[in-house]
């Protein structure tokens, strides 16, 4: 347990990623909103807080009101991981001031909070709800006054306060509790589609910076775990660049890329489907094993026994060659989420090489395309400077003659890009293969033919535009 | 918190009887007594800091040599203990006076200090305060230097000037130095905490209050 605020003056929650976005936690002795609709996680994310700092010599006292029955409070409190029974009346101090709200009103709170600073000496206090305070005051006025008072009680002591509240977005602007605030953290959802996503916006802190924009966060038995939106701005700082060049896993492939390319970069395989490219993907991953390069298979197509079985029709092994699956389906997928875990993935195994399959999936799950955008260029620059090369697969939606090789910009932030394609011959379909640009690199524009064997992908010796049957084409 | 640098070179060596100069001293011969700088170069010195000294002094006052005590203080210092426990708060009832804009840090204030057995009388503005202090000469002042605006500063260096008072200087903004530039024996900045409060106090008043029985107010 966290017993004090760190040296920046905030107080952690104990999930990294939630700290991060706020610049290290919740502003130390300042009164923090959290506001959103029932059922966005409010009490969660309060009582995540309450049981990662609370101590016996520094504790917490936790108001429920009259919106959210202490009963109700406890009884789903300790479904929660992070919920510690032993705790409660120890380091953590649960009442219910509802009683008193209603008998002696919002004077007899002042009075209890005062009570409670000087015989508790709570570090942390949750008003839960705040917000179902306000019809208790005779007026507009008197809820002011009973405000500047609160808040003068708690700034006059060294504890932080996390004031709960169901407040939709038109009273950010009206309600006095949000002038008082010194860190305001909104949860809410977006509609994807058919789907919410939840999302945590920092819409105040003071004293310091914080992540802006929506962060995804999801609610389970753990608590709240949040996924800082990956939107890394440009970092002009250099980075070392290796020099051995990396192999596609195709020796004829790399032949024309003038030996493979170059290692962290991105590479991007589009291709209508069924034309190979989850294939070329397999060959740079499991080329690239074999030279002790570890690497990563980040699916969003295929399961473990599915990936497995294609690998075994060519002769490899995934297991045995000591390559990491990250298999996740794209339903209900929040993409930060996935990132993190591929991240996490990349430092856990040292990766050097990592196939994303595909970034159809991952376009289809951002739900906008500027945040694709963002996002895929913000993947693609940290496995740069981590030295990590990517092959990206995209789906074209032409069985035939290309019109446009990808879509939101994924060409543009890919160092290389190989384009698959059918031929169209009257009695059968081939396939060719084009590397279309290489970034800082030399490469054979040709258009090759090549075919699907049991050792993999092999090209054609011959140039299919000079064979009879292109001119067919 | 007892590593928090609080008590300035003064009141240091008037809680252990040990001359400023002696202190100085022995941090430039040994190297072990070396309290933290604020922003204008005044030795600040955290509870633990004070209690170095007292240790090397009671040594000393057993027969030992400095250089003696130094390296037995360094012994301990390895070790990871060399208190000697502080002194007890004297039995009877000391008056501090608290000068304090907010009503609610000075109820607070007040509340934790009776709880360990002060006396206590609150002013709100500078002028009362300064009129309080007269009027019941207490044992220690307790100044937050944003009283009356502008005022807490001057108020601080004038008590201190006049009559020597026991000073402990708060603020909700750091300025520990301008705190002992005008004299105060210590800082502490707010919102306080009670253990650390009472601490502070219970440490300027350690030594004085023996010194000093016949300024302290029994109800």
């Amino acid at each position: 347990m966290t017993e004090q605020p760190d040296s920046s003056g905030r107080v952690a929650s104990g999930n990294p990623r939630l700290d991060a976005i706020l610049g290290g936690g919740f502003p130390a002795h300042g009164i923090n909103l959290v506001v959103g609709p029932p059922g966005s996680g409010k009490t969660v994310l309060a009582q995540q807080y309450v049981f990662h700092n609370a101590t016996p010599d520094r504790p917490a006292a936790y108001l429920t009101t009259v919106s959210e029955p202490l009963e109700k409070v406890l009884r789903y409190g300790q479904t929660m991981a992070f919920f510690d029974a032993s705790a409660v009346g120890r380091a953590v101090f649960y009442e219910d001031v509802g009683g008193l709200l209603g008998t002696e009103g919002l004077a007899a709170v002042l009075e209890r909070v005062d009570t409670l600073l000087k015989e508790r000496r709570p570090a942390i206090m949750v008003v839960d709800s705040f917000k179902a305070l306000t019809p208790y005051a005779t007026d507009q006025g008197g809820f002011r006054r009973f405000l500047h008072s609160l808040a003068g009680q708690l700034s006059a002591f060294p504890v932080t306060s996390l004031w709960i509240g169901e407040y939709d977005s038109s009273e950010l602007s009206t309600a006095p509790e949000f002038a008082v605030a010194d860190a305001i953290i909104s949860l809410s959802s977006d509609r994807v589609g058919q789907r919410e996503l939840r999302v945590l916006e920092v819409l105040k802190l003071r004293g310091s910076g914080f992540l802006s924009g929506r962060h995804a966060y999801r609610l389970s038995e753990a608590g709240m775990d949040v996924f800082p939106r990956l939107a890394d701005p440009i970092d002009a700082t250099a980075y070392p660049l290796g020099t051995e060049r990396v192999s596609s896993g195709i020796p004829a492939l790399d032949a024309m890329l003038d030996d493979g390319y170059w290692p962290g970069a991105a590479t991007l395989v589009a291709g209508p489907t069924g034309s190979g490219k989850t294939l070329m993907g397999l060959h740079f991953i499991v080329s690239g094993a074999r030279r002790g390069e570890p690497g990563i298979i980040a699916t969003l197509q295929e399961n473990p026994t599915q990936l497995q079985n294609i690998a075994q029709g060519f002769g490899w092994s995934l297991t045995e060659d000591g390559i990491a699956l990250l298999c996740r389906s794209p339903v209900d997928l929040y993409i930060d989420q996935w990132v993190y875990e591929l991240l996490a993935a990349i430092e856990r195994t040292d990766a050097r090489r990592v196939l994303i399959d595909s970034l159809g999936d991952l376009a289809f799950a951002a739900g906008e395309e500027t945040r694709y955008r963002e996002y895929l260029y913000s993947l693609v620059q940290r496995c740069a400077r981590l030295g990590v090369s990517l092959l990206m697969t995209f789906e074209l939606p032409d069985l035939f003659q290309v019109t446009r090789l990808s879509e939101l910009g994924v060409s543009h932030v890919s160092d290389n890009v190989v384009l698959l394609q059918y031929l169209r011959q009257p009695a059968a379909i081939r396939r060719t293969l084009t590397v279309v640009k290489t970034r800082a690199s030399l490469h054979q524009p040709q258009v090759r033919e090549f075919t699907i064997t049991p050792d993999g992908i092999t090209l054609r010796d011959e140039d299919p535009t000079d064979s009879p049957l292109d001119r067919d084409c | 918190m007892s590593g928090r640098p609080v008590y300035s070179i003064g009141a240091v060596a008037q809680m252990l009887g040990i001359p400023p100069a002696t202190l100085r001293t022995w941090e430039e011969r040994y190297g072990l007594l070396a309290p933290e700088r604020s922003s204008g170069g005044h030795r600040v010195y955290s509870r633990d800091q004070v209690e170095q000294p007292r240790f090397v002094k009671a040594q000393l006052d057993s027969g030992m040599s400095p250089a003696d005590a130094h390296r037995l203080l360094a012994e301990r210092v390895a070790a990871g203990s060399v208190s000697l426990g502080a002194p007890e708060a004297a039995e009877t009832r000391l008056l501090i006076l608290l000068a304090e804009r907010d009503p609610h840090a000075a109820g607070l204030a007040e509340y934790f200090l009776r709880t360990e057995g002060y006396e206590v009388v609150a002013a709100l503005d500078a002028a009362e305060a300064a009129r309080k202090f007269d009027e019941l000469i207490p044992s220690m002042i307790v100044i937050d230097l944003l009283i009356s605006p502008g005022s807490g500063l001057e108020l601080c260096r004038q008590l201190k000037q006049r009559s020597g008072a026991l000073v402990l200087a708060i603020s909700t903004l750091e300025t520990s130095d301008q705190a002992l530039e005008a004299g105060a024996d210590g800082f502490l900045q707010k919102p306080l905490d009670p253990l650390q409060l009472v601490s502070a106090v219970k440490d300027l008043l350690g030594a004085s209050a023996f010194l000093r029985p016949s300024s302290a107010r029994p109800q």
